[in-house]
């Protein structure tokens, strides 16, 4: 296990390196630079000159390297011109709001997919199935900004259950989540289904109904079980992509997250911002793929790490 | 085998994980029974400022202007007013300003307006804000005495006056700056109306009223703190978001509001709308380095290729005035004259652009209506961010020279690609915009040390800098009568219009803005809700 560890730990490093040299470059190759953004209409010359050295953009491109990735190497992601407020302070205030919103999206997301997956699995080919083809279809096509306007005017608005914007605590999250986690409903139903159908199949599970176990425990207790591992990956892979997500949904909820702050600091082309986020979001990737093994392991002792 | 209990263990984790951490979790309460005065304010506003710090940033509005004092102000009509500053003189060589300061006037810590603390405001100033070229030539700044400051210069510069009357040099509190020194932005404080109270970032900033300011300027008639207790400016990027809060009465003041949204408030009860022209123009500014727009017949057949009436009336659903010379009527140095010349000279003609297209030798081979010199296309690109109603002007556009035979296409960049374009000289047009309350906004488009400038011709740029040294208002707006002139007859750029900025308000009284300032905000009022 040790061992295992330390394999992953030294693919994470190689891995970050890989993105550490990606987001270099790519900011850093866009036209455009934070001076462009900072002097805006008042840009002379002179003061351009001035304002670049004063930022070591001047500086030679390797040497810039070298000094971003030394930096993180020491813990520092850098410190934002525009806000002027470290890297590590800027995502502590916005992480912690977009990794809710994640979390219960996926808490959302899993348990509605998990359920509609069993039933349309247990129903296979009847109408239930196809309704919850249906209703899997419309989550992972209707766009997030037009589900979430439609929560917004109908919950917010008209009945004025939740706030309609902004970040006040809990009640603030439950739409945005709603909306989130609906969009991976329908991957993790159909995934749900299709291995679910192969474990009705099994002979364990005629045994165990022959037995005269009720039919649901059956179908919860030892049908789930073994559907359950490709649904975790699923789900792993789900998480990354709610962050992702999540840039639509804080723009139009309002919310102060990682999305939208991400979105602004590219448009304000506020550099170390943007290397540092994508460090933090490349690390956040890796970990949750770790979580997602380590569980594998735990729940399914047969499954080996090496 | 995978046990029960430990799906359940996973849950639960996660749920925890959700929610050890801290948070805020009072409700924003909108209380519907409010007295008239006292209360909380909300206004919403599409951008956020990058920072408080006013001498960091260009990009000053609303939200980031209450806590601090004009050293000038300019009143309603733009004629001059006292700010902090009493009165002031100018030497006969031009070259010295004498500043005599408002006695007993604190700053937000408690420490009094002295001349030395404006100076260490002045010097932090030049030293290191965007846009110091607003002080000019400077070579020093002294306080001679307790309210006296003079500030000297090495030639006259005109301009100065459109810093004093700016926000960029507004004093800041001297016992912020020691304590905060770099991080000012972070715990803010001038002599303003309004006090800081906090910011959460992508969400909202909160001030709350001054107490003990009694110095308000002649522009506002309660020359105290503002009757409200608190004003909040919300950030809401979503326009439809910011329509729903708005309706529901969470945010009385809507700032910018977009063109496409004011039918439906103007069809709202309780909802009031404000309009009032910007201090700049929206233009086409043209590659004046390439071969083909050296030739002052093309640019003029664009000028007259384009009927700005159907710009105005159905990309900003008529919320704008449209121009035809330099500056937008609310600049000062706007000249009628020479807005009139302007419009006479370049009032929609296609029959008269064709004629100077083909006198530049562009000519109609191929029958596909597009023109053709010498095997080549008369294809153009233009650069524009996505705002939508900029999207909207484009395609307008497009339509238009079409009609005098010249292809159009059309890119969508954002802003800091266009600047970074635009100033290596990689475009054909831009479709751009400008805002300043000084005529020298021209030395900014068009003078010598600017990277993006437009044009030039060794007049234009002789009075350029004569407007900047010319220290007489009435000789100073002459020299820019000039300048504005001769920019009408080469035609170096295509002003199109002046926007109107909209306001919405509701359930509030009081609500002014002064085009040189911001929101009057001390005046306002929360009105009792039926």
């Amino acid at each position: 296990m040790l061992r295992y560890l330390f394999k992953r730990f030294c693919t994470m490093i190689l891995t970050l390196f890989g993105v550490s040299i990606l987001v270099f470059f790519m900011v850093h190759l866009i036209p455009g630079d934070p001076v462009t953004y900072i002097l805006g209409d008042f840009a002379t010359n002179e003061a351009i000159a001035k304002l670049r050295s004063e930022m070591g953009l001047d500086q030679p491109m390797a040497s810039q390297y070298l000094s971003f990735v030394s930096g993180v190497m020491q813990g520092n992601l850098g410190t934002s011109y525009i806000t002027g407020q470290s890297v590590w302070e800027e995502i502590a205030q916005r992480f912690p709001i977009t990794l809710k919103l994640g979390i219960i999206s996926l808490l959302i997301g899993s348990c509605i997919g998990i359920l509609l997956g069993v039933i349309s699995a247990v129903n296979q080919n009847t109408w239930a199935d196809y309704l919850v083809s249906i209703v899997s279809l419309l989550g992972v096509s209707a766009p997030g900004f037009w589900i979430a306007l439609f929560f917004i005017y109908v919950f917010s608005f008209q009945l004025a259950i939740f706030p309609i914007s902004g970040y006040a605590g809990w009640h603030s999250l439950i739409l945005p989540s709603l909306t989130l986690g609906l969009g991976s409903v329908g991957n993790i139903a159909r995934m749900t289904r299709s291995n679910m159908l192969e474990v009705l199949k099994q002979d364990y599970m005629r045994t165990a109904l022959a037995k005269g176990t009720r039919y649901w425990k059956v179908i919860f207790g030892h049908g789930l079980k073994n559907a359950f591992i490709p649904v975790i990956t699923l789900i792993g892979i789900t998480f990354g992509n709610l962050l992702a997500g999540a840039i639509v949904t804080e723009t139009v909820f309002g919310l102060p997250g990682m999305g939208s702050f991400t979105v602004e600091s590219i448009v304000k082309r506020d550099i170390y911002t943007v290397q540092g986020l994508v460090m933090f979001l490349g690390m956040m990737f890796i970990l949750t793929n770790l979580l997602v093994d380590l569980i594998y392991k735990w729940i399914d002792p047969r499954i080996t790490l090496e | 085998m995978l046990e029960n209990h430990k799906i359940w263990i996973i849950f639960l984790f996660l749920l925890v994980l959700t929610g050890c951490s801290t948070e805020d979790t009072t409700p924003k309460s909108h209380d519907a029974s409010k007295a008239t005065n006292g209360g909380e304010l909300v206004i919403s506003s599409v951008r956020e400022p990058d920072t408080l710090d006013v001498q960091k940033t260009t990009w000053v509005d609303n939200a980031n202007v209450h806590l601090f004092d004009y050293l000038i102000g300019r009143d309603m009509d733009g004629s001059i007013i006292p700010g902090l500053v009493k009165d002031y003189t100018i030497a006969d060589d031009g070259k010295s300003w004498t500043f005599h300061l408002r006695e007993n006037v604190k700053f937000h810590s408690g420490e009094e307006l002295t001349a030395e603390s404006v100076k260490a405001s002045m010097e932090r100033f030049i030293k290191q804000s965007p846009v110091n070229f607003l002080a000019g030539p400077i070579t020093g700044v002294e306080a001679s005495d307790k309210s006296t400051l003079i500030v000297n210069f090495s030639e006259p510069y005109a301009p100065f006056i459109a810093g004093l009357t700016s926000i960029y040099l507004s004093p800041l509190d001297p016992a912020a700056l020691k304590s905060e020194g770099d991080k000012f932005g972070n715990k803010p404080s001038g002599t303003g109306p309004l006090l800081f109270e906090k910011w959460i970032r992508g969400d909202s900033i909160t001030f709350v009223k001054n107490e003990q300011y009694n110095w308000g300027p002649d522009d506002a008639e309660n020359k105290g703190g503002t009757n409200v207790d608190k004003v909040v400016f919300r950030f809401i990027k979503d326009e439809n978001t910011r329509m729903l809060e708005f309706n529901q009465g969470n945010i009385q003041i809507m700032l910018d509001v977009p063109p496409s949204s004011v039918k439906t408030l103007e069809n709202t009860s309780g909802v009031q709308l404000h309009k009032l022209l910007d201090n700049g123009l929206t233009y086409l500014a043209i590659n004046n380095d390439k071969p083909l727009f050296q030739d002052p017949k093309v640019r003029k057949a664009i000028n007259l290729a384009i009927d700005r009436n159907q710009i105005v009336q159905y990309a900003m659903e008529g919320y704008a005035k449209p121009m035809y010379g330099p500056l937008s009527p609310t600049i000062p140095g706007y000249s009628e004259k020479v807005e009139k010349m302007a419009e006479q000279m370049y009032t929609r003609n296609v029959e008269q652009a064709k004629q100077l297209l083909h006198g530049a030798g562009w000519s109609n081979v191929n029958g596909n209506g597009v023109l053709v010199k010498e095997g080549k296309q008369l294809s153009i690109e233009l650069l524009l961010t996505d705002e939508p109603v900029m999207q909207r002007i484009a395609q307008i556009l497009q339509n238009q020279l079409k009609e005098v035979g010249i292809d159009l296409r059309i890119t969508v960049q954002d802003d800091s690609t266009i600047r970074t374009n635009e100033s290596k000289k990689m475009h054909d047009l831009i479709l751009w915009q400008y805002g300043w309350s000084d005529p020298d906004i021209l030395y900014i488009l068009f003078g010598k040390d600017i990277p993006t400038r437009l044009f030039s011709t060794p007049e234009l740029e002789e009075l350029l800098i004569k407007g900047r040294q010319t220290m007489d208002e009435k000789a100073r707006m002459a020299v820019y009568e000039k300048v504005q002139e001769l920019l009408v007859t080469e035609s170096p750029w295509v002003p199109l219009f002046a926007r109107e900025r909209i306001t919405a308000y509701r359930d509030i009284e009081g609500f002014k803005v002064n085009p040189y300032k911001k929101i009057v905000i001390q005046d306002i009022k929360l009105k009792k809700q039926q």
